[in-house]
This record gives structure tokens, sequence and C-alpha cells, in this order.
């Protein structure tokens, strides 16, 4: 009994005292894993065969995923590469990053792939830690823009916007401006998809929050003043945030529930939902009138990568380059391809691949040769700022703060 | 006096002795296992209280994460944030825990008084049908509520009394404290009834006729014999629900959002959500505190902790009050109760199922497609229907896995902690084995999820690393019902007289037959209890697992869920109801194979037991 108790304390006492480690220099046996799997550094010269026929000898891939349709993909891999035995595990992205972290922190090595959203997190806490490692397969540098391969591999672009009714406002947009949503015209009538529940909804308030500057000049083109912040606001951004809630924002944890309320067909008094562009299918799904407030000062949309990395000491690492690739789509794929429906059946899914199963309005590739999907071309013509991996990773926790104590009625 | 005996002897002494009370070796190996499940977590809880997280170096940004602090404390008792973290969330769970219990008291226990003390006219009926609301997860009730009386403000179509009355209710009535007041009181009111029905149904109309016989008034007997009897069971129910509702979760988040109201399950589940378990584990240690205490008011107040009637096989008798001319306006009320609060909720969620467009409640809208039909793309997102969803069969089947294997896991270790505590009464191992078992009851459902995650991400020497494995949910289960079927297994087993088995072991008859032929026999059917409460919980517990299920080891509730956030009434409806059918159905093989069960409070079968055993 005494024995447990004191192997227990032991064990608190070292578990409590971990040592920050050092976050620069990559540790001998992991650069001698990144050797042997050519990565990181030593990625040079790929020969595309060469990783086809290790892939096919390491007969494996784990795929740690925050996505469902993940295990979509991992069948037709399994389809295309017999070989190589997929087993995707999808996680929800708070449980993908956890659940990798805990399990290399106690030495075991089991993803290969991890592929999720959670930017500051992702940067920060896994992949300066050497928890994961970039992997951009070398036939497809050129077609992905710098910003969606570094410092990490984008699978795929989505975005936080704002919904209102088509019906309602069937001409012009509700609004032109995001500080139109803090008069008294839209009290309890903004509704936000709960970002203490959603991480992509945090980041896309936190990002507006973040660029202070160029709220604080949106509100001068709206009222023609300098914006006076109220007592304890720090900045513009903040103030907005302030104001929003002050001005009874109603949070939902429900995306589906929340731009109902913005797009249901005759109802009284539709709200305007900030909320997941992917939930514009739901137009067709849930017979939806939403539209998007495309034109908006001062951006449209806040885009949040989902990445995709290779993890480290991957048992598996051919087969998570060859995965990596296969998620991408085709390389035959340009921007005038014909995509047509079902994108998950015969010629669009031989072109899309991987991706296809994310072919949806709202959904964008990271490769610029890639068209964009039926309804959601709106994508181009919407400003935008991408979540700042490094803002997320040091403030995010203060402006979670400011919204608990400011959401508190 | 050792000190004559050689240096093996004492060791052999006290092994041979320690072989005559398997009860010590069986409380220590209990006591052990238990306690790293039970400690455990309060301990890591405590330590991410205490020391630096992550979340903090956006305030500290050369805090080592590790290191010990009393930031959370200063962040949550007096910061700047403390009113909305703490203080206003404290204040709404204390209020939304009185009302509640409260009511929950009241109603719980006038119905246990109809059922079980009046001659009340199809009160086994009414008695089975008074149970019904355990078995649905809380939060059903809220679902109906909104159902009922959403207004614009939550928008996406009108609730039916605006559909049917064009009146749209105020956001007092539809969303906020008086809703949660009323739908946690409806769902928790089944503790009050089945603890009080059970007590009243053990005091024995003798004792009160002796104070009849003795001259003492109506009013006096009621006050002077029959509360003191049933105090301890008042006692426990104020405590049990007291303690369910704080840690609660479903119904605050889906009717406090729309206002902005906040509740301590609330506040813990965003804290834990974002990763910040500082916020969240000191949160969740105020519950914890807030549980002991309350439970030891409690025991002050009643005077004994715990107190259980125990079978004499004397002649029981129990006298029916006559209700007289009340009799049917009684059954009219009661009826009007069950009507509300059982079969309107109940044909809500069947009539949602049955909607081809949801919030369309004209006759002409009416489908089986939510049940019976095939993916079509064109409906939603294209889910089938429940029949033909193998989502939805995976996650049944998961279920019931969950629900079957945590109750037999949940009996046997009930029994033998019963064993153990009840055999071993007195000792310092019975009374850490008893504090142990007690303890996962204190806890939030969701705060020990939370610890779980952290804890079995990890192996530990001959545990596996079971986060994401159905081991883990199972394991979660069984702990965080352990109070429950401990205490029937200590029940049951005060029952046995020590005699009985002492003969046995005179006669030579080892341990494991001794259980096996005359403890099981003789507390089935405390242990069955156990394992049923424990069936029920675990089919329809949401809180507890909410953090832990992946998409493959879906369960149920988890499905209702999701399909109620993916705004697919028609599905959480059709689903809801599965559970609730094969909750009853469940209910009634265990009625109908052992006698006993959940709302028909039938005397366990000791009698039988104990004729078994002295042939």
């Amino acid at each position: 009994m005494l024995r447990f108790w004191t192997t227990w304390l032991a064990a608190l006492a070292l578990a409590t005292a971990s040592p920050a480690s050092a976050q620069d220099k990559v540790p001998a046996d992991i650069d001698a894993w990144l050797k042997s799997a050519q990565l990181g550094p030593y990625n040079t010269n790929e020969d595309w065969n060469e990783v086809i026929r290790k892939a096919k000898a390491e007969g494996a891939l784990v795929i740690y995923s925050s996505s469902s349709r993940m295990s979509k993909v991992a069948q037709w891999f399994m389809e295309v590469y017999p070989e190589i035995k997929v087993s995707a595990f999808d996680l929800g992205s708070t449980q993908t990053i956890e659940k990798t972290i805990r399990e290399q922190d106690a030495k075991q090595y089991n993803a290969d792939i991890v592929t999720t959203g959670g930017s500051g997190e992702i940067v920060h806490d896994m992949m300066k830690k050497h928890r994961i490692f970039n992997y951009v397969p070398k036939h497809f540098v050129d077609r992905i823009p710098r910003e969606n391969r570094e410092p990490l591999l984008v699978r795929v672009n989505e975005a936080v916007v704002f919904f209102y009714s088509g019906e309602a406002w069937p001409n012009e947009q509700p609004i032109k401006n995001i500080w139109e949503l803090t008069l008294p015209k839209w009290k309890g009538r903004v509704g936000i998809k709960d970002p203490l529940d959603s991480g992509s909804l945090f980041m896309g308030v936190a990002t507006y929050v973040q660029h202070k500057d160029e709220m604080a000049a949106a509100y001068k083109r709206m009222t023609g003043q300098d914006i006076k912040l109220s007592p304890g606001v720090p900045d513009a951004g903040h103030e907005w945030l302030y104001r929003l809630l002050k001005n009874d924002a109603i949070p939902n944890k429900s995306g589906p529930k929340l731009i109902a309320a913005a797009g249901t067909k005759g109802a009284r008094n539709p709200m305007i939902a900030m909320s997941n562009m992917t939930h514009i299918a739901y137009n067709d799904e849930y017979g939806l009138v939403n539209k998007m407030l495309v034109d908006l000062d001062p951006v449209a949309k806040i885009v949040y990568p989902t990445y995709t990395a290779i993890a480290r000491f991957a048992k598996h690492p051919n087969a998570a380059k060859l995965f990596t690739a296969y998620s991408l789509g085709s390389p035959e794929l340009t921007k005038a391809t014909k995509i047509e429906k079902p994108y998950d059946k015969g010629k669009s899914r031989d072109m899309l691949l991987g991706f296809a199963p994310f072919f949806d309005p709202g959904s964008v590739s990271p490769r610029s040769d890639v068209p964009l999907p039926p309804g959601g071309e709106a994508w181009d013509q919407m400003k935008g700022w991408i979540a700042d991996p490094d803002y997320l990773w040091f403030e995010s926790a203060k402006v979670r703060d400011f919204y608990i104590q400011h959401v508190s009625p | 006096m050792t000190t004559a005996l050689t240096g093996r002897a004492p060791l052999v002494f006290a092994l041979r002795r320690l072989g005559s009370r398997p009860e010590i070796i069986l409380g220590a190996i209990l006591t052990l296992v238990l306690g790293f499940l039970v400690i455990t977590p309060l301990a890591e809880a405590l330590r991410d209280a205490f020391t630096y997280q992550p979340y903090d170096l956006a305030y500290r940004r050369d805090a080592e994460v590790g290191a010990f602090t009393l930031f959370h404390f200063e962040r949550i008792f007096t910061g700047q944030l403390s009113l909305a973290l703490f203080y206003r969330p404290f204040l709404n769970s204390l209020i939304v825990g009185v009302g509640v219990t409260a009511i929950a008291i009241v109603v719980g226990t006038a119905l246990a008084w109809l059922m079980i003390r009046t001659d009340l006219p199809g009160r086994s009926f009414f008695g089975f049908l008074a149970v019904v609301p355990y078995m649905m997860p809380s939060w059903v009730l809220a679902l109906a509520w909104l159902s009922l009386f959403r207004n614009s403000r939550y928008g996406g179509g009108e609730g039916m009394v605006t559909y049917f009355f064009d009146i749209e209710p105020p956001n007092w009535f539809s969303y906020g404290m008086l809703p949660i007041v009323i739908c946690l009181a409806l769902h928790y009111y089944a503790y009050a009834f089945l603890l009080m029905g059970g007590a009243m149904e053990s005091v024995d109309s003798e004792l009160e006729e002796a104070g009849a016989t003795s001259g003492i008034s109506k009013f006096r007997r009621l006050i002077l014999i029959t509360v003191p009897l049933l105090l301890p069971a008042l006692g426990s129910a104020i405590v049990m629900t007291f303690i369910r509702v704080l840690g609660t979760f479903g119904t605050p988040a889906l009717l406090g959002l729309p206002v902005r109201f906040f509740t301590f399950s609330t506040q813990i589940y965003a804290a834990l959500k974002s990763r910040n378990a500082g916020d969240g584990f000191v949160l969740a240690l105020v519950l914890v505190v807030m549980a002991i205490l309350f439970i030891q008011i409690n025991s002050r107040i009643v005077g004994v902790r715990k107190s259980f009637v125990t079978l004499t096989g004397k002649g029981f008798r129990r006298r029916p009050v006559r209700l007289g001319g009340w009799r049917w306006p009684l059954v009219g009320m009661v009826s009007l109760f069950m009507v509300i609060v059982v079969a309107f909720p109940l044909m809500i969620l069947a009539w949602e199922s049955l909607m081809l467009k949801a919030n369309d409640y004209s006759l002409g809208n009416l489908t089986l497609h939510f049940w019976i039909g095939g993916a079509t793309e064109s409906l939603q997102t294209g889910d089938p229907g429940i029949l033909n969803n193998p989502r939805i069969h995976e996650a049944l089947w998961n279920s019931l896995k969950l629900g079957i294997s945590a109750s037999i896991f949940n009996g046997l270790l009930g029994l033998l902690v019963g064993y153990a505590i009840v055999r071993g009464r007195g000792s310092l191992m019975a009374k850490a084995l008893e504090a142990i078992s007690f303890a996962p009851y204190i806890f939030p459902s969701i705060a020990l999820g939370a610890i779980y995650i952290g804890i079995f991400a990890q192996s530990y020497g001959p545990i596996p690393a079971l986060y994401g494995t159905f081991a883990l949910l199972i394991l979660i289960t069984v702990v965080k019902n352990l109070p429950f079927t401990a205490r029937t297994g200590v029940a049951a087993m005060h029952q046995i007289d020590k005699s009985l088995e002492e003969t046995a072991r005179v006669q030579g008859i080892g341990w494991f037959r001794r259980m096996w032929q005359i403890i099981l026999p003789m507390s089935r059917s405390g242990v069955v209890a156990g394992m049923l409460l424990t069936f029920i919980s675990a089919m329809r517990e949401l809180s507890l697992i909410v953090l832990l299920v992946t998409p493959t080891t879906m369960v149920l509730p988890g499905l209702i869920y999701g399909y109620q956030e993916q705004n697919q009434p028609q599905h959480s409806g059709a689903v809801s109801l599965l559970l609730v059918i094969i909750i009853f159905i469940v209910n009634g093989l265990v009625r109908l194979t052992t006698g006993q069960s959940f709302s028909s409070r039938k005397k366990p079968d000791a009698e039988r037991a104990e004729r078994a055993v002295a042939h």
C-alpha cells in the first residue's frame, strides 16, 4: 500500500517537474530518423517511384485526423495500393492533437500522419517541438503557393464567413461594413457559432480582433470618425468584439441550427450568422436561402487551414508521403478540368483522388491549379485574412478570456 | 509475545490468519485498484489546478509549464474574470440546484406516497410510468421544451406554440433559468421517487399502529414515527439530486446559451474544450468541495450517515391509507402529470421523427422516411432512416455492449466491495474502501471524463494506453456507477447473516464456493437492482463520456446529441425513442426473469435464498 503511494508520488513529482524542452535543435535520435525517412533537411532528390516501392514494402499507415471523411479517402487509397493497410482514426481536432502529444510523451509512436486544424497549437506545440514534420511532395511544390506549404502543408483551406437571408435581402447585402453589426438595428440579431465550443470560429473571431488597425480604419470608413474605445478595452479589434457582445449577439453550439436562423424561408426577423463557409451546402440539403456577405469591409472571410504533416518517428514514412500526395489530388488536375457530380465516383474521383470528399463549397484545395467547387465560387471574390499561428498561440488565451468576460450578461 | 517465536513463524501465522479472512485480501486488492482509478483523477486535477498550463503562457510568458502556482485561483476567485468565470455561474448553479432539488423532492415524495402508501387506483401502472423520465437522457426534455417554446431569438423556424397559436413566448420563458429548473426537476424527481418509495415500503406500519394504540394523534405519529424513519432516505435523495444537478451539462447548455446563461458545468466544459485544464479543474474542485460540504451538512442534520432497514423475516404489514373522496381527483392529477412529463415529450419526439420537413407540423408532412427510408441525397445530409442506418446500428450495438458489460462488472464489483466492507466492518481498510467507492459520486461527470483522457492516454505498467478504446468507456462507466452498486452491495450484504457463511466454512467449503453458492444467491436481488441501475445510466449517459467517445466508439446518446447539433430533429427524435424503447424492453425482461424491477419494488427473494442455504 505504502509502496503504491510512494511510487505514485514519485511519478507525480517527475511529471510535475518536466523541463522545458530545448526547441531549436533536433535531438540526435530524431535526426537519425529524419535521415532514414528522408524527411526535413534530408528530403532532397525525391525519387517518386522509390517512394512508392518503399511505401508498399512498409505495408501499413496510421492516420490521426480531425475529419470523419478521411476514412473514405483511406478506403480509396487502399483500392489503389492494396499492399498498404491504412487505419484512419477520426478523432476531432482537439483530440487529434491531445492524443498525439500524450502518446509521444509516453514514447508511443503510433501515428504516421497527423492532419487537423488548430493553427497555434499545431505550429507551436507540435511542429516547433519536433512532434510533426512538414512534408511537401516534390512534384507539387510549384503548384502550391508558399503560404499553403510553409511552415506546414495545408491539406484543405476553409473559412469563417457571415450568412444572411437571400429572401429578406434579395438584391443587395444587408450590411457592407463589419461594424454595422454593432449598431442597434442588429441588437439580438447576430448569431455566432459558439467560439468557446468551436476552434474554427474562435480563430475567426480572434483574427478580426488581431487586425486592430484595419478594424479601426474600417470604423472610420463607416462613420467618418476615429473610434472611441470603451473603458478597459485595449484596441479597435477588441472594441469590435466588445460592442458585438454588448449588442446581444447570440452564441449557438450548432452551426446548422445557427445558419437556419439566418436562412429559413419565411422567417420573421432573420439573423446574420457568423459560421463556417461550408454550411452554404445546407441551402440544398435543408432548403435554406442563405447568401454570404461577399463584399465586407475590412474582410469577408477568415481562412483557417487544416494541415497535414508526418509524425515524429513515424514507422511508415514513405506510405505517409504517398498518402499526402494522394490527398492533394491528381497531378493532371488543372483549373480547366471539368469536375462533375458525384465527385466521389468515376472520372471526378480519378482527378480529385483524396480531395474528392472535401470538394465542397467552402472548402478549397491548397493547390493553385484546382478549380473551385460549384457553389463556392465566391471564395475568390471575398477578401480575407489567414489565421495566424503565432498570434493564436501567444494571444488566444487573452482573447478567449476577453470573450468569456463580456459574453456573461 | 511474538518475540518467543522464530523469525518465520509470525509471517506464516499471519498468512494463515489472512487465509481465513478472505475479505481482508479482497479488500486490499479492491482498495488498491479502485484507489488508483479514483484517487489518481483527483490528484491529477489537483496537480493541474496548482501548476502552470500552456494556456497561462499568454499572461506569464516566461512561466514554466508544470511549475507550482496559484495563478488559476487568483484568476478565478479574485481577478477581473472572476465574475464571469466563477461568481455568476456559481450563483446560477446554486439557484438551479436548490430549485430543482426542492421541486424534485416534493414531486417525487408525493408520488411515492401515493403509489406505495395509499389505495390510489392504477398505482402500479403509474409507478411504472413515474420512472420513465429517468430512462431518457436528461436533456431530451430540454429538446422537447425547445420544440414547443422556442421563439425567433433562437431562429430557424418557430416552435409548436408559435406555429399553432401564433404567440411568441418571451425569452425568459423559452430559455434560461426557468426552463432549466423545470426540465431538470421533471427528470431528477425519479431519484426522490425511488429512494423515498423504497423507504416507505420498508416502514412497517405496525410501528405506526403501535403509536396509534398508544393514543398518539395522527399528526404526531407522522412527526414522531414516520418522518424519522424516512429521514435517511430523504437526506440521500436531496444529496443525490443536488450533486447530480450541479454536474449536469446537456440541459443548461441547450437552454442557457441562447440567453447567455452559464452554469458551473458549462464553464467547466468550455474550459476543458479550450485545453485550459487549469481553470477547468479549479472549477471542478469547487464542485467537489461543494459536494463534500453538502454531504457533511446532510449527515449532520439527518444524524445517521446511512441506515439500512434489515430484513427481519418477521410479519411485515402495510396498511394502505384510504384516500376516500380524494381518490378520483388524485387519479386525475397524477394522470395529467404523467401525460405532461412522460407521454407528451415522447409524443413530441415521435412527431418530430415523422416530419418530412422540420418545423412543418401539418398532417400532410408526415412520413416514415426517417425510420425506414434509404439514403436520399436531397433530404438533409442524406442519412438513411434509423432502421437502415449502419451508423445507428453500430452506435446501438456499442451502447448495448457498454450497458451490458458495465452492469456485469458493476454488479460483480458491487458485490465484492459490499462483502469486503461489511465483513471487514470496523477495520481501517473497510473504511478506506467505503470512502473510495463513494468518491466518484462527488466528481462531476464531465470533469471525470476529462481527467480520464489525461490519465489513460499513456500506459501504466500492465495497463495499456486506453485512450480512444471502448474499454475506457466501460471503465469510466463502471467507476462512475460504483457508488450506487457499492451501496446496493453493502445493503445486500447487511441482510446476510455472517453465521450462514461461517457454518459453511466450518464444513470446509472454500471461499469461491461460498461466494457462489451462498452469498451470490442471497444477494441476487440487490445485485440485479444495482446492475439495472448501471445499465440504464450507461445507456443514457452523455456528460461522462462526451469527451471520450470517438466515431468508432460512438454510442446512442452521443449520436442523439450529434443529430440535434446537426439540426436533424427527425433523427434525434427517432433515436431517442429507440433508446427509451430498448431500456423499456431490458427493464421488462429483467422484471420477467428475476422478479426485480426498477419501478415495482418487490421484496428481494431473500427468503428463498435462506431456504436454499438451510438445506
